[in-house]
């Protein structure tokens, strides 16, 4: 407690206006109190300490689908689980792994990062924690009740429908997926007011960090790519409920319609993980080469470009579903257009560390793993932008092996690196470096020892989503190899989570800023006091802590006996007003069940929306109920003395 | 207090807690609200054109183009709904509680006509979502707008009531600001929907 990294417990000794400021921030201890949190941070930790639960179980269902490739002919599971396993692995990895955790890391540092005490929305955070919760938990209840979807991660029509797809599989998927999105939404929606209203002053658009430009974009896509998604699952939901006849043909409805609307999300939905990832890259390799970004501008303007272009891409998932070559060619230009921001980010990134002395801690090396696997990733994906060379190996392995490259690299490598480098600030120790190299080359081995075979495997024929094959194809030894290779690279995770859970409790003590780091979060405590800032700090360059000029300005005149915080301009974060901030609530929890009830309900029955709707009028009334009415009231009492 | 002097120090204790407008992060979430429900809207009439272009004849075959009377003078109405809102939006920027009040009960009756009139036409017709493509697409946009009409009927009401309870005036504004918007945004998209459905059938 002697050292300068003063947390919470320190700060409440040494003077009453921190006192007084702590216990406004502070969230409600103990177990009912859990339910009422609304703090960004708390929020943050628990996006992504459940992601990581899932990424756990998903990389469990893959081990399993491994060991029964292993060799031909096996029998460790049924066609019918088999088809569960690929299933829930790939819904559970892209819808319950990767957006949440990439909203989890934004939603804990982007307060932290442009100076605020919270975001603009704290309840609307909880809120949609709530729901990625009971959507996930619902979901793995179907998988144990032996209900799990079965008709792949999109779900393609006629498969997925009531014809093809009896009971009540396809039913939880379209439901959940539905459900879920509403997480994703009002995330984007809290992110975008937060990073363009929060800023603190000084923070001019061209001063903020990369990390938070990346996030702002994604905010974007996924408001425009999620409702799509929303809409089509929804329609796969009632034509199975409700028997409308959106995807069923023999009633004039239209399977293709199907592939549209989910690929126009699909598609943006790979740059909605990768560009998050893309920020984190960017504050990992400028903090480990020690020196300000090559081409800041560039950067930005590629992150920018992705995401328009992201949008023009989502036919190259179904050329061969027979669509006009005109409209095939113009998908192939796009997509062999959006290798050039892609490009742009990674020569900026490589202009960075050229000529640098970088320091070769864990981050950086996830980060340069980045460079090896999404480079590969990329290239492949210039290869099947082209029609002739899709259709050949459309719904191979090869497939499999390009989007494990781009995912994987392109958004679990950084992620790992990010959560290493950003661990101290949020558990205020270290992650041992030891356990970090460990990782990382068992990680990076076992990766490229799992899916470069599958390259090979797909150009030799081997379709995807095939339980078994059978000798003598030549697919025996790179299957077997594969299997070795996923072990390997699991046994990188599992040395990576035990290091955090160890770390977590006996790791070396951090301090403020252990990397020597340029972003506002490392000026403060780790972890972050309740307030997470004691004075919300003035900028005074784009490298907020590098260009300190030692003369510390700040904003005084926020209250410290309300949640306050200090709203500025758009482009420019000029001071303007000041937000008043609920406090911690039970609504946001009470608001997530009433949606459920129509969510779930409609597995059974439509009558539940009603009730769900009714349910969420109530808690929509309790949510917005004047605090002024309920609380003791700070600054009315004065102008209407006769409430 | 004695910080002013420093020119390091910004002193923000003058500023209002209570902004109005765009200055609002409030203002800024309903914009987004807009913008994903609005893209909700643009995936349902893509599905309907895109639908509507994979079928020989739209509607099908035994199903008649629907009437232009009834709906076009049910548009109307709830046009006029958002000329009542924005009385009531505006009259309270003057402090003009009574107008609000009545701005409000207005816009709320004629919100209920218009969902009193949707309910009897669709009661008449002689198909449902289940008959063929035409009619899921058909209903499933007319029930996605009206329980949004629905639903700003009730909002409207909580509003209303918090008025009548004292609870707005020239400052404290905001919730009747942003109510305002999203009913405005709630009428201004049903002129696409009136086209698509009422008119695309007969034109295109």
């Amino acid at each position: 407690m002697q050292t300068s990294d003063a947390n919470a417990a320190t700060i409440e000794t040494t003077g009453t206006s921190e006192d007084v400021l702590d216990r406004t921030w502070q969230s409600p201890p103990g177990f009912p109190g859990w339910f009422l949190h609304v703090n960004h941070r708390s929020i943050g930790k628990r996006f992504i300490a459940t992601a990581f639960l899932f990424l756990l179980i998903g990389g469990v269902e893959a081990l399993v689908m491994r060991l029964q490739l292993s060799r031909p002919g096996n029998t460790l599971l049924s066609p019918d689980l088999y088809n569960q396993f690929f299933t829930m692995h790939g819904t559970t990895m892209m819808f319950f792994f990767a957006v949440p955790v990439m909203e989890g890391f934004a939603i804990y540092l982007t307060p932290l990062m442009i100076g605020a005490r919270d975001m603009a929305f704290p309840r609307l955070n909880a809120f949609g924690y709530y729901v990625y919760l009971i959507a996930g938990v619902a979901l793995y209840i179907s998988f144990f009740l032996g209900m799990a979807p079965d008709a792949g991660w999109f779900a393609y029509v006629p498969l997925s429908t009531k014809e093809y797809s009896p009971g009540m599989r396809m039913d939880v998927w379209a439901t959940m997926i539905t459900f879920i999105e509403l997480s994703a939404l009002v995330a984007a929606v809290e992110l975008i007011v937060t990073i363009l209203k929060l800023r603190a002053p000084g923070m001019s658009l061209h001063r903020m960090p990369l990390f938070i430009w990346a996030i702002l974009v994604v905010s974007f896509m996924i408001m425009f790519a999620m409702p799509p998604v929303m809409v089509a699952s929804l329609m796969l939901a009632i034509d199975r409920t409700a028997g409308t006849h959106f995807f069923n043909v023999a009633a004039g409805g239209d399977a293709l319609l199907w592939q549209h609307l989910f690929w126009f999300f699909g598609h943006p939905e790979v740059y909605i993980i990768f560009l998050p990832a893309m920020g984190m890259l960017s504050a990992v390799i400028i903090t480990f080469s020690r020196r300000r970004v090559f081409g800041y501008t560039p950067l930005v303007l590629a992150l920018v470009a992705t995401g328009f272009i992201g949008f023009g891409l989502w036919v190259h998932h179904m050329y061969t579903a027979g669509l006009p070559q005109l409209g095939s060619s113009f998908f192939t230009a796009a997509s062999m257009i959006i290798a050039i921001p892609s490009g742009t980010q990674i020569f900026c990134w490589i202009a960075t560390l050229w000529g640098s002395r970088p320091d070769f801690r864990p981050p950086l090396l996830f980060a340069l793993g980045f460079f090896g696997i999404f480079i590969l990733g990329g290239l492949t994906g210039v290869m099947i932008a082209s029609v002739p060379f899709d259709l050949q190996v459309h719904d191979t392995f090869f497939i499999v092996a390009h989007f494990h490259y781009v995912l994987i690299g392109g958004a679990v490598f950084p992620l790992l690196g990010a959560t290493f480098y950003w661990f101290p600030k949020i558990t205020g120790r270290m992650m041992s470096d030891r356990a970090g190299h460990w990782s990382f080359w068992l990680a990076f081995t076992g990766f490229n020892l799992a899916f470069f075979p599958m390259h090979q495997l797909g150009m030799i024929g081997m379709p995807r989503r095939v339980y078994t094959y059978i000798d003598g194809l030549g697919w025996n030894g790179l299957n077997l190899l594969a299997t070795v290779g996923a072990f390997v690279f699991a046994a990188g995770i599992v040395v990576f989570v035990l290091d955090a859970l160890i770390s977590m409790r006996s790791g070396p003590i951090a301090g403020r800023n252990p990397w020597n780091a340029d972003t506002l979060e490392w000026s403060t405590s780790s972890p972050p006091p309740n307030y997470n800032f004691r004075e919300i700090p003035v900028i005074e360059g784009r490298y907020a802590l590098w260009d300190a000029t030692g003369a510390n300005p700040h904003v005084v005149g926020l209250r410290d006996d309300r949640r306050e915080v200090l709203v500025t301009t758009v482009l420019d974060a000029h001071p303007q007003c000041i937000s008043i901030l609920p406090g911690p609530s039970p609504w946001p929890l009470a608001m997530a069940a009433s949606v459920s009830v129509a969510f779930i309900g409609m597995l059974w029955s439509m009558w539940w929306v009603p009730v769900g709707f009714a349910l969420t009028f109530v808690a929509m009334i309790g949510w917005h109920w004047p605090r002024h009415h309920v609380r003791r009231p700070p600054w009315e009492e004065k102008e209407r003395p006769e409430d | 207090m004695s910080a002013n002097s420093n020119p390091n120090i910004i002193d923000v204790s003058g500023l209002s807690p209570f902004n109005h407008g765009s200055q609002a992060p409030l203002w800024w979430g309903f914009i987004g609200m807009i913008i994903i429900e609005s893209t909700v809207i643009a995936t349902l009439i893509a599905s309907y054109l895109y639908l509507k272009m994979g079928s020989i004849s739209w509607p099908p075959a035994g199903t008649d183009a629907p009437d232009l009377l009834l709906p076009t003078i049910n548009t109307v109405v709830l046009l006029a709904s958002s000329v009542s809102m924005h009385w009531a939006d505006s009259s309270i920027e003057r402090g003009q509680q009574r107008q609000l009040t009545y701005g409000l009960i207005i816009s709320i009756l004629l919100a209920m006509v218009f969902l009193a009139v949707k309910a009897y036409e669709y009661s008449h017709l002689d198909y449902d979502w289940s008959t063929h493509s035409y009619g899921s697409i058909v209903w499933g946009i007319s029930i996605f707008h009206a329980t949004h009409v629905l639903s700003l009927v009730l909002k409207t009401v909580f509003v209303l009531y918090l008025e009548l309870r004292g609870y707005f005036n020239r400052q404290r504004r905001l919730g009747v600001t942003v109510n305002g918007m999203y009913w405005h945004f709630v009428v201004a998209v049903w002129v696409p929907l009136y086209l698509v459905l009422y008119w695309s059938p007969r034109i295109l």
